[in-house]
């Protein structure tokens, strides 16, 4: 089955293994400095995400390893495994903080709508893939994918869990522009989006998701309820200044001020105590890994490869750009995690599974066709 | 070249991928846009505003306190309060605040009459803790000390004192096993689901009705949110959000009566029920030695603790649930109920007692060493003979007696709210052919018959059984709640009464066994005479519960017998025997004659019972007679 190629070795991706080593090491670091003051039973999280770092890598490798054409026959199965456990979590899941979000696997607790982002990616690669483009796609042409999008984003808004839906709408939106609309389409959908707007708001959104968008537009208004998180997250990351209050030293973070440090927060908490050059760093090395997502996108030796690098580029940059704007008070708090940096281990492995796909593509770019 | 399963897919096509490369083009502008603005975002909130946000951090601490509530009361049937709540001021100390620890330390000890390694102990206990978390470094300070410590504030920083509310037990041990106690939450406990709201710190109810009812009891908790600066100086309060107290839980207890149980038990060793017998309710549940609860406040200290456990008595046993004695005497209502509904005797037939019966090869003696001569079924309760229940248990066999036993909810568990419940024990041959593996002996039926040998009853099963013989027949399930009140005075919750079913035997049976029962009390030659009250009649049943065989202390009398050795004794009544309304169920450890040791605390109960009873009817007239159910036939 596996035919070794030398040329595959050759082709190995290190700049793009090196950006991930470097966000890596600064989520570990970060995380013990968030929570080595957590009394937790159990392991401490530092070396909880570190175990799923090296499943993680694993999995990377696992990955990089097959050919990612395979997805092309794979991509209807993953999707209805992944439509089944997204009811398997609504029905029976472990209720977190009202949430149904987790399946319970002894071991490790499932996040289903982690790994749905990428199998969605995948999806619409394949179907964007198969369908002729020609003038470029009409509203008719977009029912499948939209409807694609529409079941697994139904099931996660009502876990609830508004941040990681929309996050799909956003990998739908991206990978659509991205094979060719019609401008008539376009119009139309612009339309239709804008008008769909206000009767979401009144009657999708919960009124705790409404009440966390008015804060957004307001935080002062209500400054010990949901705009705390966004007054605490901004003075962390502002008072960090140039060079930061040093690893460990940060008082928003280390004294409690800052919910969710850990996770939808974490990058707070580097921002307090790295200061504006660690925050830079960081911001940089994210996007050069993106950009060169994109490299290897229209790298790629063919048109599916070039569709799922593109997909698993959005889905990288959408967590990201999110995530930070979120604790820089730039966008509403959804709770979107910060790809790499925040700790979880259903989005962790999803994201390596995702840069995982990428070195596949650029390692496979000289290969010639079957 | 690639293997089989890949699709075919042919390289891109040049026009496709320059029409791609120009929109990734356009993806990589976009994407440059947003980390453009990113970046100005981290400028402008860590340079531009950099300074601002730093002194917001600096001064803008926003440090969220919390309030404990106040814990529902727990009140009697009539609404007095039993257990309320007091401040109580404890001692903190928050290591941020104090820039000189040790003198801070030092001086505060002296105030506290503590030694400093007391007080430093716990600071060190303490490090695990955020920082800003502060320590307890001792509880429930006089006011003395409270004034000393408040007039000093200045030159104690990092000292406060925090109020928080306690346990107030207005009737000291009243009811002690039953309302169980506070202490504060256990590590093992936080893990549980059913805490998982609560903070290590938190009081939380450990035994009787403080721990079942704890989610009713416990209330919301406030918040204090306090702005703070950089060593933790309180600049000032933002928002208090005042705790909600917890809802009160209305016992079916009676305060007076089981004040009236408590004294009259005295320093015995013991337990007293008092159950509404149509109802279930219970209106006394006293066990002996009580426990100090005041002792508990605050926490136990290992002294007191380990006091508790070797004391002989067995204070923290609650014996009117977890107490196995066997019923002796009382039993024979159980005995006499399956024979008369099975058959076996009639009213009418009679038996020779000549103070013994020999079976087997083993004489099996009446507790008359002279005989009761011939006895009927009235007499041989009444006199409660040996003989003559020897001799009915043999021709009934113990699977019988036991079927009527179980169905008088002996030998399992009654389903009172309270944890660590004992079921007692009915033996029968199936019993012993799985426990021993071996034959059931005709003899040992002859011990069941009067309730020795295997047979083991806690006093609530008594108690409620004998409820159940003058009731008509049902088995209520023994409750200790009647309702839940929120702070406002809604009412949350009732308990009505629960029916776990009748008891086998027929109305006459009951009728004839209750008739035999107000002989006991009341005839000339009745084991209860003691009892007997002037204007009231009562009905009841004595019995002696072996320790160990007789023969072993053969020809010692009273008190000559070792305390440990001596006879339980038991008294199991109704009363007023026309139309029961309570049932008394009295045991005292070692109390050696059921009438004697037994007999006059029950005596004492239904004294006070029917005195307040006639205070209440004085008051107020308009009192309704509590309902019988309907299938209840006295004849």
């Amino acid at each position: 089955m596996l035919r070794f190629d030398r040329r595959l070795l050759l082709n190995v991706d290190w700049v793009l293994i090196g950006a991930v080593l470097v966000v890596a090491l600064i989520g570990l670091a970060n995380i013990y400095s968030s929570t080595h003051l957590y009394k937790e039973t159990g392991a401490p999280l530092y070396l909880k995400e570190l175990t799923y770092y090296l499943f993680g890598a694993a999995v990377l490798l696992l990955i990089v390893s097959i050919d990612y054409r395979v997805l092309l026959t794979l991509n209807y199965p993953l999707y209805v495994a992944m439509i089944l456990l997204l009811l398997f979590a609504l029905v029976f899941g472990r209720n977190v903080s009202g949430a149904q979000r987790w399946i319970n696997l002894g071991f490790f607790r499932l996040q289903p709508s982690e790994p749905a982002k990428l199998i969605l990616v995948i999806t619409l690669a394949s179907y964007y893939y198969r369908k002729e483009t020609g003038k470029g796609f009409g509203l008719l042409d977009l029912a499948v994918p939209a409807l694609l999008t529409g079941l697994p984003f139904i099931l996660i808004a009502k876990q609830p869990d508004l941040g990681t839906g929309l996050l799909l709408g956003f990998i739908f939106i991206s990978m659509t522009l991205f094979v060719k609309l019609r401008w008539a389409t376009l119009a139309t959908l612009l339309c239709g989006g804008l008008s769909v707007i206000p009767i979401a708001w009144k009657f999708f959104l919960k009124p705790y998701q409404r009440q966390r968008v008015e804060t957004f537009l307001n935080p002062e208004n209500d400054p010990l309820g949901t705009g705390y998180h966004i007054i605490q997250s901004k003075i962390a990351v502002g008072s960090g200044l140039i060079f930061g209050k040093g690893y460990m030293k940060g008082t928003q973070g280390q004294l409690d001020f800052l919910p969710e440090r850990h996770t939808d927060f974490a990058f707070s908490v580097w921002a307090e105590e790295w200061g504006f050059m660690g925050s830079a760093l960081l911001v940089i090395c994210y996007f050069f890994m993106i950009l060169w997502g994109l490299n290897i996108a229209i790298s790629a030796r063919d048109k599916f490869g070039v569709l799922l690098a593109f997909g698993v580029v959005s889905l990288i940059f959408w967590q990201a750009f999110i995530n930070l704007a979120m604790v820089m008070g730039l966008l509403p708090v959804v709770g979107v995690p910060l790809p790499l940096i925040s700790y979880g281990g259903s989005s962790l492995l999803t994201n390596l599974a995702g840069l995982g796909l990428l070195m596949n593509i650029r390692m496979r770019r000289y290969m010639g066709s079957s | 070249m690639s293997p089989r399963p890949l699709a075919k897919i042919n390289k891109i096509d040049p026009a496709e991928l320059k029409m791609l490369k120009k929109r990734i083009d356009i993806a990589m502008a976009v994407i440059i846009f947003f980390a453009a603005l990113l970046l100005t975002r981290l400028w402008y909130l860590q340079i531009y505003h950099g300074d601002d946000f730093a002194k917001l951090s600096e001064i803008n601490r926003i440090r969220i306190q919390q309030i404990a509530a106040p814990r529902g009361n727990i009140l009697d049937r009539t609404g007095q309060p039993i257990i309320t709540n007091r401040p109580r001021f404890n001692v903190v100390w928050s290591r941020e605040d104090a820039p000189n620890p040790d003198a801070v330390i030092k001086d505060l000890a002296k105030i506290l009459h503590e030694d400093i390694s007391v007080l430093l102990d716990r600071i060190r206990a303490a490090t695990e803790n955020p920082r800003y978390m502060p320590t307890r470094l001792k509880e429930d300070i006089d006011w003395e000390t409270l004034v000393t410590i408040e007039n000093k504030h200045l030159s104690l920083p990092g000292v406060r004192i925090e109020v928080v509310p306690s346990r107030d037990y207005l009737y000291g041990d009243f009811a002690s096993h039953l309302v169980g106690y506070l202490a504060e939450i256990s590590p093992a406990e936080l893990a549980e689901k059913r805490y998982a709201k609560y903070q290590s710190g938190d009081q939380v109810g450990k035994q009787g009705v403080e721990k079942i009812f704890e989610e009713y009891l416990k209330g919301e908790k406030g918040r204090n949110y306090l702005e703070v600066d950089v060593h933790g100086f309180e600049q000032r309060q933002m928002q208090l959000q005042e705790p909600f107290p917890g809802n009160d839980l209305h016992l079916t207890l009676d305060i007076e009566l089981q004040r009236a149980a408590e004294e009259a038990m005295g320093d015995k060793a013991g337990a007293v029920v008092v159950m509404e017998v149509n109802t279930g309710n219970l209106l006394v549940m006293c066990s002996t030695p009580q426990l100090h609860l005041q002792e508990f406040v605050g926490g136990i200290s290992t002294t007191a603790w380990n006091k508790l456990l070797n004391d002989p008595l067995n204070p923290l046993l609650d014996k009117t649930i977890q107490g196995q004695y066997p019923p002796g005497s009382t039993f024979k209502i159980v005995t006499a109920l399956a024979a008369i509904s099975e058959g076996v005797i009639t009213p009418d037939a009679t038996y020779f007692c000549g103070g013994s019966l020999n079976f087997g090869n083993r004489k099996y003696g009446c507790w008359k060493k002279g005989g009761h001569g011939t006895v009927d079924f009235h007499r041989a309760l009444v006199e409660s003979c040996d003989v003559y229940f020897y001799s009915v248990g043999m021709r009934l066999g113990v699977d019988n007696i036991a079927k009527y036993a179980n169905s008088m909810g002996l030998g399992k568990k009654t389903g009172i709210e309270l944890e660590h419940e004992k079921g007692g024990m009915i033996p029968s041959t199936a019993w012993k052919q799985q426990r021993y593996k071996e034959k059931w002996q005709e003899g040992e039926t002859l011990s069941v018959a009067i309730g020795q040998g295997y047979v083991l009853t806690t006093p609530l099963q008594l108690c409620r059984m004998t409820a159940a013989v003058v009731n008509g027949g049902t088995l209520y399930r023994p409750q200790m709640v009647q309702s839940v009140t929120a702070p406002d005075g809604r009412i949350l919750k009732t308990f009505a009464p629960i029916s776990d079913g009748k008891i086998l035997g027929s109305a006459h049976s009951l009728a004839l066994i209750q008739d035999a029962l107000v002989g006991v009390v009341n005839s000339a030659n009745g084991t209860a005479k003691v009892v007997k009250l002037p204007d009231v009649l009562i009905g009841g049943k004595t019995g002696t519960a072996q320790v160990v065989r007789l023969t072993q202390n053969e020809g010692l009398s009273g008190n000559n017998i070792p305390y440990k050795y001596r006879d339980h004794a038991w008294f199991t009544s109704f009363a007023p025997a026309e139309k029961p309304e309570i049932a008394v169920t009295v045991l005292v450890e070692h109390g050696q004659h059921g009438g004697s040791a037994a007999g006059p605390v029950a005596r004492a109960v239904y004294k006070r019972y029917f005195e307040l009873k006639a205070g209440k009817q004085g008051e107020t007239t308009a009192e309704p007679a509590p309902s019988l159910p309907k299938d209840e036939k006295e004849e």
